[in-house]
């Protein structure tokens, strides 16, 4: 341990000798950073919607839509026609979302074994960039955690149009404080490794699904309202 | 094909390294395929993001602003990363931060580790050293287990085995997995893959990551992926191992606005990669319960000295100099003679080695300027490349066993010579009496004998011709010349 402790003072050493760091100064020079680039969208909210759905198709994400008053019948209507039966849950999902007809676990320490063994995950999410096609978990009690979204071959994310944003500076605004985890997503996992020919569905879930909730009109979007909507 | 050696202190020089490459048509032929494809996709991207411009501004402002205060973000790093439940290391070189993780490695009781693609893992050459010691790495990132099955190395950073097409994947996959009936489709080969490496996920309990960036504002670190092995490693199992230089923080959370609009894009052209993974230290039920930092220095620090030569530390290794030089794409990587190729490894590479080595790499370049134009945080690679050079010659220069070296001779030579027109004139009238024999009836020089006759290889040498200017207008003004 005590080389742990000299090779820090020696890399601090260094580092000090070759730059001339004025602490004080440092929060108002990277405040003072040029940031010209795009902060805020232009598009409307259905404009916005519309491309989050073609980016996230161009990923082979599958996308259905739903009125507020739907969501249970369209996830069960998206669980029927995926053909899986044996699904996940994260413990803060809506209970109205546990459809009927369907083997649901919910994440009360499920062993990794157990998770594996589902065919399916439904979750929420705390908000959705349509410019990349991004969706971000902040990974809430209606997110789940890590593990659940990633082991399952098939994700089904419940999304509400609320939570749209056009580009990701829209969604770091809205962020607040950081959170611990995150994870963004861009359409299922993918490899380009031989010869650059993409394949969808490597280790991460094959497949992906995304409800959109039409809720507009209702709510401003935003990304920090997100996560508290789909608890 | 010999195996190429990626260490620097014993790879031999550039020039001869390219050598095999440029006389294999299908080395040569898989990287072309691969740098174009990336490249095309990411001038589509690039051209549809009309700010682009200003995010490579604020990339660079950013990058640079960590660099200048470096020693503050990392202190304000290690605090909340340690704060958050991660054991923060620090390692001066190499050979500490592989003792580090061996003593890690050891403390778990770990026969066996699972990584996610790492460069620094690479740079330390982690893996040989964890086999010494009777622990087994398993690379999980599919390049990586192409290379790790079939016994070869790195040649791109992003897409490190892009110089392997389709088939020779399918034969290292059905030797080393035992699978004869395996097809050379792609999507075969993925799920062979996934096969293989599904239950070592879910039994191997530590693991090693690199890291893309370090958040100093909260402890974070992330890591950018595409294909969920990195999400497999970061949750699965109970001990996890970050390995990062030093350069790797950035301030704050929302400073990945920039980063995460341009990495993707620039390294392999997609408008975002599918998973980038933020975690803090330990975080109770979610992921691995034991966390801990591995921050590298190796040659970093001494970067920082000039503010020129600092920029190099600015890069977030998104590869795209690299499918942009087009002497890196007659050469693909492993001319380089170390785990960083192309443009960014020409000067990282010899900078990290303190000039020590690596001193050719500097001249791998035509100083197109290629590289700069692509860089998403404006590394002006060319100018970097030029002080190496100057600084290289420099050395060089005092050496007392380059005092022969026909090169200096020759520059010094040249010295006394252009130091007094007298001499320069004298020079000039030897040098047409001399050349005479060797130049032809059209003016042309086309072979020089003994050590002059490595210029007339390559191409020809205009004749001295008959007048010097001096010479002309003094005839022309009819005084005769001093």
């Amino acid at each position: 341990m005590s080389s742990s402790v000299n090779a820090r003072a020696a890399i601090f050493d260094r580092i000090r000798a070759a730059t001339s760091a004025v602490p004080a100064e440092i929060p108002t020079t990277h405040a003072g950073l040029p940031r010209n680039y795009r902060r805020n969208g232009q598009m409307s909210a259905n404009a916005r919607v519309a491309l989050l759905i073609e980016r996230l198709r161009e990923y082979d994400a599958e996308v259905t839509e739903c009125a507020p008053d739907e969501i249970v019948q369209a996830i069960a209507r998206v669980i029927e026609a995926s053909g899986r039966r044996v699904l996940v849950a994260p413990p803060g999902l809506p209970a109205g979302w546990l459809v009927p007809a369907c083997n649901w676990k919910t994440d009360n320490h499920l062993t990794h074994d157990e998770i594996e063994c589902a065919q399916g995950v439904v979750t929420g999410a705390t908000c959705a960039i349509a410019e990349s096609g991004t969706i971000v978990l902040h990974h809430t009690p209606a997110e789940g955690r890590r593990v659940l979204s990633l082991l399952p071959d098939w994700h089904l994310c419940v999304l509400r149009a609320a939570q749209v944003v056009e580009s990701l500076p829209e969604y770091f605004d809205g962020c607040g404080t950081p959170p611990a985890l995150v994870t963004f997503i861009s359409g299922p996992s993918a490899t380009a490794d031989i010869e650059m020919t993409r394949i969808k569905g490597v280790h991460g879930p094959r497949f992906l699904s995304v409800l959109i909730v039409r809720d507009l009109g209702t709510t401003r979007p935003g990304a920090a309202s997100g996560a508290k909507g789909a608890q | 094909m010999n195996h190429p050696i990626l260490d620097p202190r014993v790879a031999p020089p550039f020039p001869v390294a390219a050598l095999p490459v440029l006389r294999n048509p299908q080395l040569r032929k898989n990287v072309a395929h691969a740098t174009d494809v990336i490249q095309a996709k990411r001038a589509r991207l690039v051209a549809e993001k009309t700010d682009w411009q200003a995010l490579r501004d604020s990339g660079a402002a950013i990058r640079d602003h960590v660099l200048d205060n470096l020693a503050h973000y990392l202190e304000q790093f290690e605090e909340r990363c340690t704060a958050a439940g991660g054991v923060v290391h620090w390692a001066r070189d190499a050979a500490e931060a592989r003792s580090i993780v061996l003593n890690i490695l050891r403390e778990e009781q770990a026969s066996e580790v699972i990584k996610i693609k790492t460069m620094t893992s690479a740079e330390i050459q982690l893996n040989p050293f964890l086999v010494e010691n009777g622990i087994a790495p398993h690379e999980t990132d599919l390049a990586e287990i192409i290379l790790q099955l079939g016994q070869d190395e790195p040649s791109h950073i992003v897409v490190p085995a892009l110089h392997v097409n389709r088939s020779q994947v399918r034969d290292i996959f059905a030797k080393t997995m035992g699978l004869p009936d395996l097809s050379d489709d792609p999507q075969a080969l993925t799920a062979a893959a996934r096969t293989y490496l599904r239950k070592m996920f879910l039994t191997v309990p530590t693991a090693i990551s690199g890291a893309n960036f370090l958040i100093a504002e909260t402890g974070s670190v992330v890591v950018i992926e595409s294909e969920g092995n990195g999400r497999m490693c970061l949750t699965l199992p109970r001990t996890m191992i970050t390995l990062a230089g030093i350069e790797k923080v950035l301030p704050r959370y929302q400073d990945l606005e920039v980063m995460l609009q341009v990495l993707a894009r620039s390294a392999t052209g997609e408008r975002m990669n599918p998973y980038t993974s933020v975690w803090t230290g330990v975080t109770p039920g979610d992921g691995p319960q034991r966390f801990h930092v591995v921050l590298l220095d190796n040659g970093r620090s001494g970067i920082l000295r000039s503010s020129r030569e600092r920029q190099t530390l600015r890069c977030i290794r998104c590869a795209a100099c690299m499918n942009a030089c087009p002497v890196y794409r007659q050469t693909g990587g492993h001319a380089y003679g170390s785990v960083y190729p192309g443009p960014i490894g020409a000067i990282l590479t010899p900078q990290l080695m303190e000039l020590e080595y690596a001193q050719s790499l500097p001249y791998a370049s035509s100083l197109c300027g290629a590289c700069y134009e692509v860089c998403p945080v404006k590394i002006n690679i060319p100018e970097i490349l030029i002080d190496l050079r100057a600084a290289v010659t420099d050395r060089e220069r005092e050496e007392e066993r380059r005092f022969f070296d026909p090169m200096y001779v020759g520059l010094r030579m040249a010295n006394k010579i252009f130091a007094s027109a007298s001499r320069f004139r004298a020079a000039q009238r030897l040098a047409r009496l001399a050349l005479r024999p060797f130049t032809g009836k059209d003016g042309w020089i086309r072979s020089l004998p003994g050590y002059a006759s490595r210029w007339t290889m390559s191409r020809d040498l205009r004749g001295v011709p008959r007048q010097t200017f001096r010479e002309w207008w003094a005839e022309r003004d009819g005084k005769a010349v001093r």
